[in-house]
C-alpha cells in the first residue's frame, strides 16, 4: 500500500511538473485528488485495514494529499508568473494609436513664453485694437507732421479716412506702440505692462518680410529708472525664452517715441557670435528696438516728463521664432499650411 | 550711403593700428548702423603693373602682338594681345592667371586662365580700362587701347597691385540709411569724422567756412524764404570741361558715385564730403543774368537732365533765370541749363532748401536724387558756407586759372542754435550713474556744442548742424552722452519689484485658456489668416458686406474689404490643406471689424466696431461625426476655461451654415455665436470638393469667465449605483432632448449610447441606447426596487415619448 502510495506520489509530481496551463493543471487536479482518484480509492480503502498499517497508511496518503496541493498551488503561481493576457504574438513595433495632435501657432507659443516671463516679473498683459487712429500711431508718438510712416506707402489706411488727420484718419496699426498711451491714459503710473499683437505695413513681401508681423512690447513707467534697467529686463526674458544664457548687446538708435533711443542685439544662436547666413555674418541680430520713453509721448498720456520715465521694448516675435526654429521664410507664419504648422506641438 | 575710408581721413587722423572691422563696430555701436564692410581693392587681385619689354608679330593673327613682358615674378611672360598701343618699356595693366576682369566691359567677370591664341602660348592678359574697372579713372581713347601707366604719367611698379596705383584700395562702410534718418550732419564724410573724432578723442581737422569778399552782387531773389532758408551764388569765369584730377575721381567712385567731368565733380565732392549739395549752372544758358527761387506756375514745364519732362505745380519750388525754370530746386537740374561741353563759365548754386517741401515734391516725380536725399532730413543753413569754400577751394586748385567774378549770400532765415539746460542730478538720475563733469563736457564740445557749466546745470548751445529738429530737448543730450560712453558701459541695474498687488486678469487668461483648450485637449491647430480677406471666400461665406470697413490701399484689388468674420479665412485655409491631409481640424482667434462707433480711449477717437472671435472648423469625410464633434468640443469650452456655462438653441442661421444642421450658442440666455455644417454652397464656392466640415463661431467677448477655478466638489454616494442599459424603438421625430427631459428626475445619471437604424428596426423609427444609474441616497437598492424603478422610468418613456423596449 505505501509503495503504491509512493508511486502515486511520484506520478502525481510528474504530472503536475508537466502542467503546460491552467486549464490542464485544473484536469491534473481533479485526476490527482478528485473523488475517482488512485489517491481517493487508497483512502476509502483504509477501513478494511488493521489498525496499524491504516495508521501508516492514512498518514502517508494525507501526506500526499498536502503534497499535491502544495505543488500545485506552487505551480500554479508559476504558470501565472509566466502567462501572457494575448495567446498569438503581438507586433510590438507597430505605432501606437494617436492621440490628438493639436498645437498652437509657434508665434503664440513664443507670446506665452514671453508672457510667463513677463508675469513673473509682475507686469500685466494688455491689448490694444487692431485698428486705430492717426493720433495714436503717430502723432501721440511724437512722429513729425510729414515723418514718411504716415504715407500710404508705408501704413494701410482705411477707405473714407485716408485724406482725413489725427483722431479722424484711421488705419490697421503700423506697430504696438500707441497702445501703450491708450494704458497710460487708462490706468496711469507707476505702470509695467507687455502688449503683444499684429500689426501691419504696406510693403512688398519676400522672405524676410510680411505686411502683417507680430510686435511684444513691453513698456516701464515709473520714477528714477535708468535706462541700464532696461538690459537686465531683456537678458532675463530672453535666458527664459531660450532655456540659457543669451548675451545682448545694446547700441545706438533712433526712434520718434524715445530719447535716447536704441537697438538691442542679441547673439546670433545658430553661429554662437561667430557669423553665418542667418545673422548676416555679423554674429548678431537686431532682435528689439527699445529706449527711454520720450517727454512728448508721457505729456500725450497725461504724465509729467519732470516726474515719471520709462523704457520700451519691443521685440520682433517673428525674428524671434525664426531664430528658435531655423525658419527661414517669414510668410510661413500666415500660410495656414498645416505641413508647416503641425511641426510645433 | 558709403563711407570710404579714404575720404573720412581727410577730416580726422585716425591711427594706423586701429582696424576697419573697429571702427565699423564703433560707429554702430554709438552712431550709425555699418551693414556691410567692402574693401574695393578685392576686385583687383592678381591685376598688376607689368612692363612691356618686347613686342613681337604674331605669326598667325595680324591683329595680335606677343608681348614678353615683366609682372615683377622671377621669370618674363608671355603674353598675347591685341591692345593698339603696346610699346616696348612701357608699364601697363596685366591680368594675371585667377584674376576677374569684365570682356570688353560688359557681362559677368570672367576668370583669367593661361591659355593659347591661335597657337601661341599666353600667360594672362594686358588690360583695357573697361576690362578691370578703370574706365572712370583712365578714360580710354579707343575700343583697342590698353591701359598705359607710362603715358599716364602714372607713377607705378613692376608687380604693384593696380588698385594701389590708382587709388581704389579703400575700405568702404555701408551705413544703412535708415539710422541716419534723424542725422542730418552725418550725410557727409566731414560729419561721421566729427563722430569717430570724438569717439576716439581724436583731433578734428575743421574746414574753413569763408566766403568770398569784395565781390560784385550776382542778382538772385527768393521769393520763398520758408522753402528756400538761403542761397549763394558764385560767378566762376575761366573754366573748362575736362577730367578731373585722378585723386578725385577715385574718391568719388569709391564713394559710389560716377566721375563725370571736372565742374560736375567738384559740386559732386563737396556732397559726398561735407552734405552740402550743390549745382553749376552754364552762366550763358541763364538768361537775364539773374536768379529767382520761386514756386512754379501751374503747368509750367521743365525738361530734366534725364530727359524727364516735368509738368509742374503750384508746390513746386524751382529755380529760375529772368525767363524760365532752370532746375528743379533742391532736387534735379535741367537738361539745357547744367553743365555743357562747352561750359566755359559756371554759376555755382550753394543752398539751403527746407526739409518738407523737398520731400513732398521727391514723392511726387519720384526724384529720390542724392541731393534730395540730403535736404529732406534738414541741413542747416550754415553749412552752405562749408559747401562754398571748399568747391572754391577745389575751382582754385583744379582751374588754376579762373577768375572769381561775382559772389551772392541770400541768407534770409538763419539756423539758430539750441539752447538747452541740463542738470547734473538729472543726468545722474537718468545714467544710473555719476559721471565726472569733465567728462560730459569734454563728449559735448567734441560733438560741437558750446558749455558752460554753473551750479549743477549744463547750459548748452547745441551747434547748429543739430539744431534743425534732432537736438531740441535735455533729453537729446542725455542720449549724446550716453551712447559716446557707449551703452555696454553702464553698469546693469537690477529691476525694483512693487508688492502692491497680485497680477490678476481674468479676460487674459480666458484667452489663453480657449486657445490652449482647443490645441492641447481637442486636437485643433492654430492658425493666423490675413484680416485682408479675398472676396471669394467672403462670399462663399454669404457675408453681407455693406457694413464691411475697406482698405483705401489694399495688397491687391480682391483684398480690400476687411474681415467681418473669420470663416471665410477659415474657408480659405480648408481649400489650401484638404488636399493634403484627410481630416484636420483648425482654429483661429482674431479680431474682425464693421462699421460703428467704438472709443476704446477718448470721446475725439471714433474706431469701428471691433469683436474679437473665436473660430474653428473639423474637416473630414462624416458630415454628422463633424458636427457632434464640434459640438462636444463647444459643450466642453466652459468648464476647461472656466466660465458661465453654454447651451444651445436654433434662432438665427449663420451665412455660412447647412440648411440643417445648425445651432446657435448661447450663455445666459444671450446668442453669443453658432455652430454648424458649413454649406454644400460655401464649400463649392470655395472649390473645396468631396470634403465636408463643421465649423463654429464664437464671439468671446460674450463669454463670462469666474474670478478664479469653478470645478466644484460632490460628496462620493454612500451607496453603489445601479447601472442599467436600454434600447428603445421611438418615432424618427422624438428627439434625445425629449427622451433625456422626460426621465432626467428619475434617474442619478444618464448618458446617450447610440442612434441605430436598420433592417431590423422599422421605417420611421430608429433605436436609440442609453444607459442610466439610479440607487438610493440612504441604502443600497434592493432587486426589487430596481424592478420597480426601472418599470417606472419604461413606462414614462413609454406615455412620453412613445418608445417601445427593443
Amino acid at each position: 500500500m505505501l509503495k503504491k502510495l509512493e508511486q502515486i506520489r511520484q506520478e502525481g509530481f510528474e504530472s503536475i511538473s508537466s502542467a503546460a496551463d491552467m486549464e490542464k493543471l485544473e484536469m491534473i487536479r481533479k485526476e490527482l485528488t478528485g473523488k475517482k482518484s488512485s489517491l481517493q480509492e487508497v483512502l476509502k480503502s483504509l477501513g478494511g485495514l488493521d489498525p496499524e498499517l491504516r495508521k501508516s497508511v492514512g498518514m502517508k496518503a494525507n501526506e500526499v494529499k498536502t503534497f499535491f496541493a502544495e505543488k500545485i498551488k506552487e505551480k500554479e503561481e508559476e504558470l501565472i508568473a509566466n502567462a501572457s493576457v494575448l495567446e498569438g504574438e503581438l507586433d510590438l513595433t507597430l505605432p501606437g494609436i494617436e492621440v490628438p495632435q493639436g498645437a498652437l501657432h509657434p508665434i503664440t507659443q513664443m507670446c506665452y513664453d514671453l508672457n510667463d516671463a513677463f508675469r513673473s516679473l509682475g507686469f500685466e498683459i494688455y491689448s490694444e485694437d487692431d485698428i486705430s487712429s492717426e493720433k495714436f500711431a503717430f502723432d501721440n508718438l511724437n512722429f513729425a507732421a510729414d515723418h514718411p510712416a504716415r504715407a500710404s506707402m508705408d501704413t494701410y489706411w482705411l477707405e473714407g479716412t485716408e485724406d482725413k488727420r489725427g483722431n479722424e484718419r484711421l488705419c490697421l496699426r503700423p506697430h504696438l506702440t500707441g497702445g501703450s498711451v491708450r494704458y497710460l491714459l487708462e490706468h496711469g503710473a507707476p505702470a509695467r505692462f507687455v502688449y503683444p499683437g499684429r500689426v501691419y505695413r504696406n510693403e512688398t513681401t519676400d522672405a524676410r518680410h510680411e505686411r502683417a508681423f507680430f510686435q511684444y512690447e513691453a513698456l516701464i513707467v515709473d520714477k528714477d529708472v535708468s535706462f541700464s534697467s532696461g538690459r537686465v529686463m531683456i537678458e532675463t526674458i530672453l535666458e527664459k525664452v531660450f532655456g540659457r544664457k543669451v548675451n545682448v548687446r545694446m547700441r545706438e538708435g533712433f526712434f520718434p517715441f524715445t530719447e535716447p533711443g536704441y537697438e538691442i542685439d542679441m547673439e546670433c544662436l545658430l553661429c554662437g557670435g561667430k557669423g553665418c547666413k542667418a545673422c548676416n555674418h555679423a554674429g548678431w541680430i537686431e532682435v528689439m528696438p527699445g529706449g527711454v520713453i520720450h517727454p512728448n509721448v508721457l505729456r500725450a498720456a497725461n504724465l509729467d516728463p519732470d516726474e515719471w520715465t520709462g523704457f520700451y521694448t519691443n521685440i520682433g516675435l517673428d525674428r524671434l521664432v525664426m531664430m528658435r526654429y531655423g525658419v527661414d521664410d517669414v510668410r510661413l507664419f500666415h500660410s495656414a499650411d498645416l505641413r508647416f504648422l503641425k511641426q510645433f506641438k | 550711403m558709403n563711407i570710404s575710408l579714404r575720404l573720412l581721413k581727410k577730416f580726422v587722423d585716425l591711427p594706423a593700428d586701429l582696424s576697419y572691422e573697429q571702427i565699423a563696430y564703433d560707429l554702430t555701436m554709438r552712431t550709425v548702423e555699418v551693414e556691410d564692410i567692402i574693401n574695393t581693392a578685392d576686385k583687383f587681385h592678381d591685376i598688376v603693373v607689368g612692363e612691356i619689354k618686347e613686342v613681337k608679330a604674331h605669326p598667325n593673327a595680324d591683329a595680335l602682338k606677343i608681348c614678353i613682358v615683366d609682372v615683377g615674378e622671377d621669370e618674363l611672360k608671355q603674353i598675347v594681345c591685341g591692345g593698339s598701343n603696346l610699346t616696348e618699356g612701357h608699364k601697363v595693366c596685366v591680368s594675371k592667371p585667377g584674376a576677374e576682369v569684365v570682356w570688353h566691359g560688359e557681362g559677368e567677370p570672367v576668370l583669367i586662365k593661361e591659355s593659347k591664341l591661335r597657337g601661341e602660348k599666353s600667360y594672362g592678359m594686358i588690360c583695357g580700362a573697361t576690362e578691370v574697372y578703370l574706365a572712370d579713372i583712365y578714360p580710354p581713347h579707343d575700343e583697342r587701347e590698353i591701359v598705359d601707366f607710362t603715358d599716364l604719367g602714372v607713377e607705378c611698379n613692376v608687380g604693384q597691385c593696380v588698385a594701389e596705383v590708382a587709388g581704389l584700395d579703400d575700405v568702404i562702410l555701408e551705413v544703412d540709411n535708415k539710422s541716419l534718418s534723424n542725422r542730418p550732419d552725418l550725410w557727409g564724410h566731414y560729419g561721421i569724422a566729427r563722430e569717430l573724432a570724438a569717439i576716439y578723442k581724436l583731433p578734428f581737422n575743421e574746414l574753413s567756412d569763408e566766403l568770398p569778399v569784395g565781390l560784385p552782387e550776382y542778382p538772385v531773389t527768393i521769393r520763398e524764404p520758408e522753402r528756400c532758408n538761403r542761397f549763394t551764388a558764385t560767378k566762376i569765369e575761366n573754366v573748362s570741361v575736362k577730367e578731373s584730377p585722378v585723386w578725385m575721381k577715385t574718391l568719388i567712385t569709391n564713394a559710389g558715385m560716377r566721375p563725370i567731368n571736372a565742374l560736375v565733380d567738384i559740386t559732386n565732392y563737396v556732397l559726398l564730403a561735407v552734405g552740402s549739395p550743390q549745382h553749376a549752372y552754364d552762366s550763358t544758358h541763364v538768361e537775364g543774368d539773374e536768379i529767382i527761387v520761386r514756386l512754379a506756375d501751374d503747368g509750367e514745364k521743365l525738361l530734366l537732365l534725364d530727359e524727364k519732362d516735368l509738368e509742374l505745380t503750384h508746390d513746386h519750388l524751382v529755380i529760375c533765370d529772368a525767363v524760365k525754370p532752370l532746375n528743379l530746386a533742391g532736387i534735379k537740374g535741367g537738361k539745357d541749363d547744367s553743365v555743357l561741353d562747352t561750359t566755359d563759365s559756371v554759376i555755382l548754386e550753394c543752398a539751403i532748401f527746407t526739409a518738407p517741401g523737398i520731400r513732398r515734391t521727391t514723392a511726387y516725380f519720384n526724384e529720390k536724387t542724392d541731393a534730395a536725399l540730403r535736404y529732406e532730413k534738414g541741413i542747416d543753413t550754415q553749412r552752405a558756407s562749408l559747401g562754398v569754400s571748399l568747391a572754391l577751394r577745389l575751382f582754385k586748385e583744379i582751374y588754376p586759372e579762373c577768375r572769381i567774378t561775382a559772389f551772392t549770400d541770400c541768407y534770409p532765415v538763419k539756423t539758430e542754435k539750441a539752447v538747452i539746460d541740463i542738470t547734473q542730478e538729472f543726468l545722474d538720475r537718468r545714467l544710473g550713474e555719476v559721471l565726472p563733469q569733465s567728462e560730459i563736457e569734454d563728449i559735448l564740445i567734441r560733438l560741437g556744442y558750446e558749455v558752460e557749466f554753473d551750479n549743477g546745470t549744463y547750459h548748452c548751445k547745441a551747434p547748429t548742424w543739430r539744431s534743425t529738429g534732432d537736438v531740441s530737448i535735455h533729453d537729446d543730450i542725455l542720449g549724446d552722452i550716453a551712447r559716446l560712453i557707449g551703452y555696454e558701459y553702464f553698469k546693469k541695474q537690477p529691476l525694483k519689484v512693487n508688492f502692491e498687488h497680485s497680477v490678476n486678469q481674468v479676460k487674459a487668461d480666458l484667452a489663453r485658456k480657449l486657445r490652449e483648450y482647443l490645441a492641447f485637449r481637442c486636437g485643433f491647430n492654430e492658425i493666423f489668416t490675413y484680416p485682408w480677406i479675398d472676396e471669394r471666400f467672403i462670399n462663399a461665406a454669404g457675408i453681407d458686406t455693406d457694413k464691411s470697413i475697406r482698405l483705401a490701399t489694399p495688397p491687391a484689388p480682391e483684398l480690400g474689404i476687411l474681415r467681418s468674420s473669420l470663416i471665410p479665412g477659415i474657408l480659405e485655409t480648408i481649400d489650401k490643406n484638404y488636399r493634403n491631409f484627410d481630416s484636420f481640424s483648425i482654429f483661429e482667434a482674431a479680431q474682425v471689424f464693421e462699421k460703428g462707433e467704438y472709443r476704446p480711449s477718448t470721446e475725439e477717437e471714433v474706431l469701428p466696431v471691433h469683436r474679437n472671435l473665436l473660430s474653428g472648423a473639423m474637416v473630414g469625410k462624416d458630415a454628422p461625426v463633424l458636427f457632434y464633434s464640434v459640438k462636444g468640443v463647444i459643450e466642453g469650452l466652459a468648464g476647461y476655461c472656466h466660465c458661465e456655462p453654454l447651451d444651445f438653441v436654433q434662432k438665427e442661421k449663420p451665412s455660412w451654415a447647412d440648411e440643417k444642421v445648425w445651432l446657435n450658442i448661447r450663455t445666459g440666455k444671450k446668442i453669443i455665436g453658432s455652430i454648424g455644417l458649413i454649406s454644400v454652397s460655401a464649400l463649392s464656392e470655395s472649390g473645396i470638393k468631396l470634403t465636408n466640415a463643421a465649423a463654429f463661431e464664437i464671439d468671446t467677448e460674450g463669454l463670462r469667465p469666474y474670478p478664479s477655478r469653478t470645478n466644484e466638489f460632490k460628496p462620493l454616494p454612500q451607496y453603489p449605483l445601479v447601472q442599467q442599459d436600454l434600447s428603445l424603438l421611438v418615432d424618427e421625430s422624438m428627439t434625445w432632448e425629449q427622451i433625456r427631459d422626460a426621465i432626467k428626475y428619475m434617474v442619478k445619471d444618464l448618458k446617450f449610447v447610440e442612434e441605430y437604424r436598420g433592417k431590423q428596426i422599422p421605417a420611421g423609427k430608429k433605436s436609440v441606447m442609453l444607459t442610466l444609474k439610479i440607487g438610493n441616497d440612504d441604502s443600497t437598492m434592493t432587486s426589487k426596487q430596481i424592478e420597480k424603478k426601472m418599470a417606472g422610468i419604461i413606462k414614462v418613456l413609454s406615455n412620453k415619448c412613445k418608445a417601445e423596449l427593443r
